[in-house]
């Protein structure tokens, strides 16, 4: 399709020439001819593809850029300020324990470090990429040429500029032609081409980074006076919300309460507790029960729900065995405190106690020991209260309560 | 059409044979016989070797078997890394690693051989013994409260299941890539490739499971009650850096020999290089999260893990990992112009793999002991057996087939691959 190629475009010769434009069809044509442009000598000249063109920066002669000395630069930089930064805001200026730490304490400040090296190394690569290309570049000579538009497509284009001291519009022409390019025209340097930005664009850019500075001033000025004013409340909703909270009055009420009680002979879905013996351990005469409720049917797995239950809610206190012996005593004990010791679940005392009564302790407390109803339900508080009936045996226990496999093993 | 001077136009119908005429020194031949012998003969008396040493120690095999372990696993480490690289290049269909990729499916295809390496690990744990692992024990399993829990999955049992399921599966991957790829040389079919390509996706998935789940059967389980749920990223990211640095010397030494020499350029190696270093970073990123998780939430039952590794000796030796496996070779990796010189490259490639296998003994060796550096000459004997063996049988794989895919369509491209 060479024959395609022209030499059209020489057109007038009133407009000063910016350059030859060459066009090619592949990206191989394209570094044959630039590697022929870069044999003759010529500096002032570009390519431009639709895409990164491997190899091209070597058949152009291109030297390595300086951009990763910046961004190096930059990370180290960031390293810099992300250790400076936490170190003075952490250790110094704002001391305060974070999870028992130490003021200065590198590992929890890794994070901060790396990610602003990371940050301060792209915007080096982003910003330091644009200066070294001399961009932005608001208007260019090629803006013009309509054979120049296939560039974001498939075409490839080669320019010399005639600012280039060997440019000789005869020579420079038949070294592009031996190049047999797709298509060649000269590039007129175009009327009135500005390559400035437009002057609003700078009183706008200026604006905008006044306006920028005043937050920083705002805070400056909070920082140096002191003000009799409340704070402000930037977002009011959220501080002032049109709800009650728990506990609060309500002078909309007679009784001013804000929390409702229920409807009187009401009562609320799943808690009817109308079961004295299953909810509060009591027979109906009002005595504590001697026997387990209906409702708790013995068996290995409530046992062994009673067991894990007591481990989690009893043994810091009461400790494994339910002799009174539990790490917080232990604690106690070493640090010298002045300290209570829970009661010996084994005790002769409680050993008589009606399952009943020990079924209240657990649910509602007793001098020290907290209430744990709200946070066991009913039947895991049985499946404890039976739990420690077998510990109390347990610690009572005679030989002949062996099965007859195990005795040998004791004697 | 005249002007069409450039070599990455037109889809070329199926091979290479227009246009582009492949010469270049792509078989071992001759070389393979000597070289088999010579490796074979190296690993297989150092492993000897071994087994006599360990059984001098009277310790009931337990440094012998330490030892091994932490050769094994680095030596499981290039293997495994081997093969999932070939997956990577065939699930994105990779121009650039094309005449790379033989001698990656090679290697890869290593892994049966590396089941029958792993036996040594396996067996005693199926025989009860609990020089490596105690969890081999299912008595002292149940005697802790915090194991007993632990025991449906530590059991020799599953144990051997799973180690059948990750050694199946990457020998039957491996395999595959190899015997598809030469096949492939034969037919120069596209469609063959685009077979392997769909293949490398779900290969990929379960690349990722089984290596999480093997690096923490194998190294994990050590100390049964730690755990750390980014550990089998740790150990991954220890493979791709160490296969990177293991091809670069790999493809000198052939280049070295005359094969291969005009195929695989500068551009190859700096590729190779920039994974190298991507992954010192991935490496160093994955070590510090796990380590900063653990400091940050302070809970006994994970720090015991990093306090014996703080303590004593092993102290220094975490210290050495940070320098020399992170800041060190960070920088020496930095630059362009390292990357892109064989003999720069070929020094942080030797780098890598040493630190790489003081990470493995870093690992493993506080398990066996606290207090002093368990150094013995037995780690070195089980390294070079375990690397003997293993080169002999690459080369063994080696020695009839071509040392680069030459019915590949993209092969012109990855040949005449630049960086920009």
């Amino acid at each position: 399709m060479n024959e395609k190629a022209s030499t059209a475009g020489a057109a007038s010769g009133t407009a000063k020439s910016h350059g030859l434009l060459a066009e090619y069809r592949t990206p191989g044509a394209l570094i044959a001819a630039s590697k022929r442009v870069r044999d003759a000598g010529y500096r002032h000249w570009d390519t431009y593809t639709p895409f990164p063109v491997h190899g091209i920066d070597r058949a152009m002669g291109i030297k390595m850029t300086g951009l990763p000395w910046i961004v190096l630069a930059c990370g180290l930089l960031g390293c810099g300020t992300g250790i400076w930064l936490q170190w003075w805001t952490n250790a110094v200026d704002y001391a305060w324990i974070i999870s028992g730490k130490p003021f200065w304490s590198l590992p929890a400040n890794v994070p901060v470090i790396f990610e602003l090296s990371v940050l301060f190394s792209a915007t080096g690569a982003l910003f330091g990429m644009l200066a070294l290309n001399g961009l932005p570049h608001p208007s260019h000579p090629l803006d013009l040429s309509a054979r120049f538009a296939g560039v974001t497509s498939d075409k490839f284009f080669l320019l010399i500029q005639s600012s280039d001291p060997r440019f000789d519009e005869r020579e420079t022409r038949a070294l592009l032609q031996e190049t047999e390019p797709a298509g060649m025209e000269e590039l007129p340097e175009g009327p009135g081409l500005d390559d400035r930005l437009p002057a609003y664009w700078t009183y706008a850019m200026v604006i905008l980074a006044v306006l920028a500075l005043v937050p920083f001033g705002l805070i400056a000025k909070a920082r140096a006076e002191k003000s009799s004013q409340p704070r402000l409340h930037a977002i009011g909703d959220m501080d002032w919300q049109p709800k009650f909270k728990a506990q609060r009055a309500n002078l909309v009420f007679a009784d001013h309460r804000a929390m409702r009680l229920p409807v009187e002979g009401t009562v609320a879905r799943g808690e009817l507790f109308d079961d004295d013996h299953f909810y509060r351990g009591k027979t109906s005469s009002g005595a504590w029960a001697r026997t387990f409720p209906k409702q708790v049917e013995p068996s290995d797995e409530l046992m062994q729900r009673g067991n894990q239950r007591f481990g989690i809610y009893c043994t810091p206190c009461h400790g494994q065995l339910g002799d009174g012996n539990g790490m917080i005593t232990q604690r106690a004990q070493d640090i010298g405190q002045v300290w209570v010791p829970p009661t010996n679940i084994a005790d002769e005392r409680l050993h008589r106690q009606p399952v009943g009564q020990l079924f209240n302790t657990v649910s509602r407390g007793l001098r020290n020991m907290p209430a744990y109803g709200a946070q066991i339900e009913p039947m895991d508080r049985w499946a404890i209260v039976m739990y420690v009936r077998a510990l109390q045996r347990s610690r009572h226990a005679n030989l002949s309560d062996l099965p007859e496999a195990d005795r040998a093993s004791l004697k | 059409m005249a002007a069409s001077s450039g070599n990455h136009d037109k889809k070329s119908p199926s091979g290479p044979s227009e246009g582009t005429t492949f010469d270049d020194n792509i078989r071992l031949d001759g070389a393979a016989g000597g070289l088999f012998i010579k490796a074979g003969a190296v690993g297989l008396g150092a492993l000897v070797l071994s087994v006599l040493l360990g059984m001098m120690q009277h310790d009931g095999g337990k440094q012998l078997l330490h030892s091994y372990l932490v050769a094994f696993m680095w030596m499981l480490s290039i293997c495994l890394g081997a093969l999932w690289w070939v997956t990577l290049q065939h699930l994105v269909k990779a121009k650039w690693s094309v005449v790379l990729r033989r001698v990656g499916e090679i290697l890869a295809s290593n892994m049966p051989l590396l089941a029958i390496l792993s036996l040594p690990i396996v067996v005693p744990v199926l025989l009860g013994s609990t020089s490596l692992y105690p969890w081999a024990d299912a008595k002292k399993m149940h005697a802790d409260h915090l194991l007993e829990h632990k025991t449906p999955y530590l059991n020799s049992g599953f144990f051997a299941v799973r180690w059948l399921i990750y050694f199946g599966f990457w020998a039957l991957l491996g395999r595959h890539f190899l015997v598809r790829s030469l096949r492939q040389d034969e037919s120069g079919s596209q469609e063959e490739l685009s077979r392997l390509a769909r293949l490398s996706g779900p290969a990929m998935i379960l690349v990722a499971l089984t290596l999480t789940f093997a690096a923490v059967d194998f190294l994990m389980t050590l100390d049964p009650t730690w755990f750390s749920t980014i550990f089998g990223v740790y150990y991954f990211a220890g493979c791709v850096v160490s296969v990177h640095s293991f091809f670069a010397l790999t493809f000198m030494w052939l280049q070295s020999r005359g094969r291969i020499a005009k195929s695989i350029t500068i551009e190859h190696y700096h590729d190779l290089g920039k994974m190298m270093f991507a992954f010192i970073v991935f490496w160093s990123y994955i070590a510090f999260s796990q380590f900063m998780l653990i400091w940050y939430a302070n809970i006994p039952e994970e720090t015991h893990w990093y306090k014996l590794r703080f303590g004593g000796p092993w102290g220094a030796v975490s210290w050495t990992l940070v320098i020399c496996h992170f800041l060190i070779p960070f920088f020496g990796l930095l630059s362009r112009q390292i990357k892109r010189n064989k003999k720069t490259l070929a020094f942080w490639a030797v780098w890598i793999l040493v630190i790489h296998w003081v990470d493995m003994y870093w690992l493993v060796m506080p398990q066996l002991s606290a207090e002093r550096l368990p150094l013995s000459l037995l780690d070195l004997t089980c390294l070079v057996g375990l690397v003997g063996v293993f080169m002999a049988a690459a080369v063994y794989q080696a020695r009839r087939v071509n040392l680069v895919p030459i019915k590949d369509p993209r092969l012109a491209a990855s040949v005449a691959f630049e960086n920009i």
